[in-house]
């Protein structure tokens, strides 16, 4: 299972650091604004190419590098449909309280879980390579997180089942 | 090699940074002010601020012999500085006429005129008329499609490069009547009317150009670009192809400032938060090595490193990252973030033998090549 | 014409001189076009090359030629056959080809194309919805969609292609070690795409 894990992630890792490399930059659409281009998508030139890092056909991260700000969307595995529960849930929780969270997108990229937004402002007051880490480190902590929810889930349905069916006994 | 002269100033990103001639005093471009820090001893000390932008200050040149300070924002503006007789620091506006940020801003060698990038895809050549007594401007237009990154100008202070995130590094001519002087004829043109494109190039994967530069002899041109790449373009003749260009792409995330120390080597620094040589001719670059000294002579000792084994392990296993588990919080590199603004700080005769750089994390570092 | 949402139009799309209409193809020099039957020729003959047992050869053929002119149809075509010859080559082999590779001349170009084919291996299968601006400038307002609880997805194939995504993980893995990030930066940066 971790056998293709580190690969996995150690890509995921350069591959961020190469798309964290941004710049202060104005917004060339608008006067004295200063706005993510990948969400504004005003000039494509702005824009780079897509990179996607995939597992396997359910798990994967897309990073979306502009000038000044990088999209970063994970794609959860979701093995079943209680962990796809749990994963939506989850995942609207953290959402719900992004600005505690400075580089949470509010709303996850379609086709994935959750997304992140780090901009030129995030890479200047924070160590490039800790985000890259926190990143990583949320990916595995998130599977981690899942299955343990889960395993929690059966263990109190298990419980809930004994107890109902006690007094039939 | 002496160590590196480091100054930690605060920890805000700098934009850019100048130093005056006599080195005496750094401007930093800090947020939306510029401040002035005067050498006492081995440090820097705050001494005047420049308050008057307000967007954050993307370019500020300090005029080596003039003394004026020039500093360009966000804000749309530019502001020419100079002392007054209380030694205070009085603004003069120039009139831009552009209306989307400027991005950067530079003398020239002769100090009359200044160009700025600015993102509205014009670059604003500025310079002084007596009769009103302000700083007006011409625009260089033309084929630029996309925000100008950055602005260099040639030893004649006639001709200007300028990069662009439109993957095109271009030489103009900014030549203007009344204030110039005719140049005379080199490789990049013969008659340089204002806004004459002498050279338009484009890299092979065409990532935006970060900076640019002429050589000492204003003979050759290189740029850097977000390819990880540094371009040397060298002119035949006006009107010709050039002769050679050479284009070298690295294993490092990408530069965004660049600096010839000599006619035959550069000096390169970004992302990578270190500093980087090239050096090369007309027949081919290369990358030569580092500024930054090893640090593989403190290693640690052997029972610690077992003990972290385990950790080793597990860290490669789970976050895809060689690293043992030691604190990896500081990098190895002098500068802890991407290096801004590369200048030559002890220059003699086009032979560059100290540069600073100014980087996002605060420092200004002085380095000996 | 009578339903359109005013307020969602993209007026920048409609201004030849707004920065929103920024010419791509001025950043992808001299690129000419190349005909799906003339890369089916050319995977063809790569494959002959494989069946030859000259896995190396074929790899280094088929990034030589890397098509960027072709249209989609033949660049998944190329994407095809490259993605063989990925699979033939073994682990163990994989590092001193890759160093015999990028010693040779122009070799950090040739890195440069099978990093962009790595990406484009792992992007395959996800129909993510790229960007829209780019491909069809749509200036039609966006439907605002509904509010979705969890929405539906289907499970079971789960582990499908993590095979052949783990053999591009590894080869992503080595080919790092050697070119560094500055390779990946020029994926990113290159408008010329596999």
């Amino acid at each position: 299972m971790s056998q293709s894990l580190r690969p996995y992630l150690s890509c995921v890792r350069s591959t961020l650091t190469a798309a964290l490399s941004l710049s202060n930059f104005a917004s060339q659409a608008a006067e004295r604004h200063n706005v993510p281009e990948i969400e504004a998508a005003s000039s494509p030139e702005l824009l780079l190419n897509p990179l996607t890092v995939s597992r396997n056909a359910e798990e994967r991260v897309l990073v979306e590098p502009s000038v000044n700000s990088v999209r970063v969307s994970i794609r959860i595995k979701q093995a079943d449909e209680i962990e796809h529960i749990l994963v939506h849930k989850f995942t609207r929780f953290l959402t719900q309280r992004a600005e505690a969270f400075f580089i949470l997108r509010r709303k996850a990229v379609p086709g994935y879980d959750i997304s992140f937004l780090i901009t030129n402002l995030h890479t200047e007051e924070m160590l490039k390579h800790k985000l890259v880490d926190f990143i990583i480190e949320f990916m595995e902590e998130v599977d981690k997180e899942i299955s343990e929810m889960k395993l929690f889930l059966n263990a109190r349905a298990r419980f809930v089942a004994e107890s109902f069916l006690t007094p039939f006994d | 090699m002496a160590a590196p002269e480091v100054h930690h100033l605060f920890h805000a990103p700098i934009a850019d940074h100048s130093f005056s001639s006599d080195r005496s005093t750094l401007a930093v471009a800090r947020d939306n002010n510029v401040e002035l820090y005067k050498r006492s001893g081995n440090a820097f000390r705050l001494q005047d601020e420049l308050r008057g932008h307000d967007k954050t200050i993307t370019g500020v040149d300090i005029a080596p012999r003039s003394g004026r300070i020039v500093t360009s924002s966000q804000d749309r503006n530019a502001y020419v500085w100079e002392p007054s007789k209380n030694g205070e620091w009085k603004p003069t506006l120039v009139l831009l006429r552009i209306n989307r940020a400027a991005t950067c801003v530079r003398w020239c060698p002769s100090e009359n005129k200044f160009a700025v990038g600015s993102g509205a895809r014009i670059i604003a050549v500025c310079y002084f008329e007596e009769e009103n007594d302000w700083w007006v401007s011409k625009h260089l237009k033309k084929p630029l499609r996309s925000t100008v990154t950055s602005v260099a100008w040639h030893p004649n202070s006639v001709l200007l490069a300028a990069g662009s995130t439109d993957g095109h590094a271009r030489v103009f001519s900014s030549f203007i009547k009344g204030t110039d002087e005719r140049p005379e004829p080199s490789a990049w043109g013969e008659r340089l009317p204002f806004n004459t494109v002498c050279g338009e190039y484009l890299n092979p994967t065409a990532g935006w150009v970060h900076d640019v530069a002429f050589s000492p002899s204003g003979d050759a041109l290189a740029f850097c670009a977000h390819d990880s790449s540094v371009t040397i373009v060298y002119p035949s003749a006006p009107e010709q192809p050039p002769q050679a260009v050479i284009s070298v792409s690295t294993q490092l995330l990408p530069f965004t400032s660049l600096l010839w120390s000599s006619e035959t080597e550069l000096v390169c620094a970004g992302y990578d938060c270190g500093v980087y040589r090239f050096s090369g001719s007309s027949d081919g670059w290369q990358l030569t090595g580092t500024l930054e000294k090893d640090t593989s002579q403190s290693r640690p000792g052997m029972e610690q490193r077992e003990e972290s084994a385990l950790n080793m392990f597990r860290s490669m296993d789970l976050k895809g990252r060689s690293g043992a588990g030691v604190d990896d919080t500081k990098l190895k590199t002098v500068h802890q973030n991407s290096i801004n603004t590369l200048r030559a700080y002890d220059e003699s005769g086009g032979q560059v033998a100290k540069i600073s750089t100014g980087g996002v994390d605060g420092r200004v570092v002085v380095w000996n090549l | 014409m009578a339903n359109i949402n005013w307020r969602t139009i993209n007026i920048d799309a409609l201004d030849p001189e707004s920065s929103y209409n920024f010419d791509l193809s001025t950043l992808t020099p001299a690129v000419q076009p190349v005909s799906t039957a003339d890369v089916q020729t050319l995977t063809g003959q790569i494959r002959q090359l494989l069946r030859g047992g000259d896995a190396s050869g074929a790899l280094q053929g088929a990034l030589e030629n890397a098509p960027y002119g072709a249209d989609e149809q033949g660049k998944a075509a190329h994407l095809s056959v490259v993605t063989e010859c990925l699979n033939q080559i073994r682990q163990a082999e994989m590092t001193p080809l890759l160093q015999r590779m990028y010693k040779a001349e122009g070799g950090s170009e040739l890195c440069d194309t099978l990093m962009k084919y790595l990406y484009k291996g792992m992007s395959q299968g996800t129909d993510t919805p790229t960007r829209n601006h780019a491909g069809a400038k749509s200036m039609t307002p966006q439907a605002t969609g509904g509010f979705s609880q969890a929405g539906g997805r289907n499970f079971g194939g789960t582990e499908g292609g993590g095979q052949a995504m783990s053999v591009f993980l590894s080869w992503h893995e080595k080919l790092v070690e050697m070119v560094g990030p500055g390779s990946i930066v020029r994926v990113m940066s290159d408008r010329r795409t596999v």
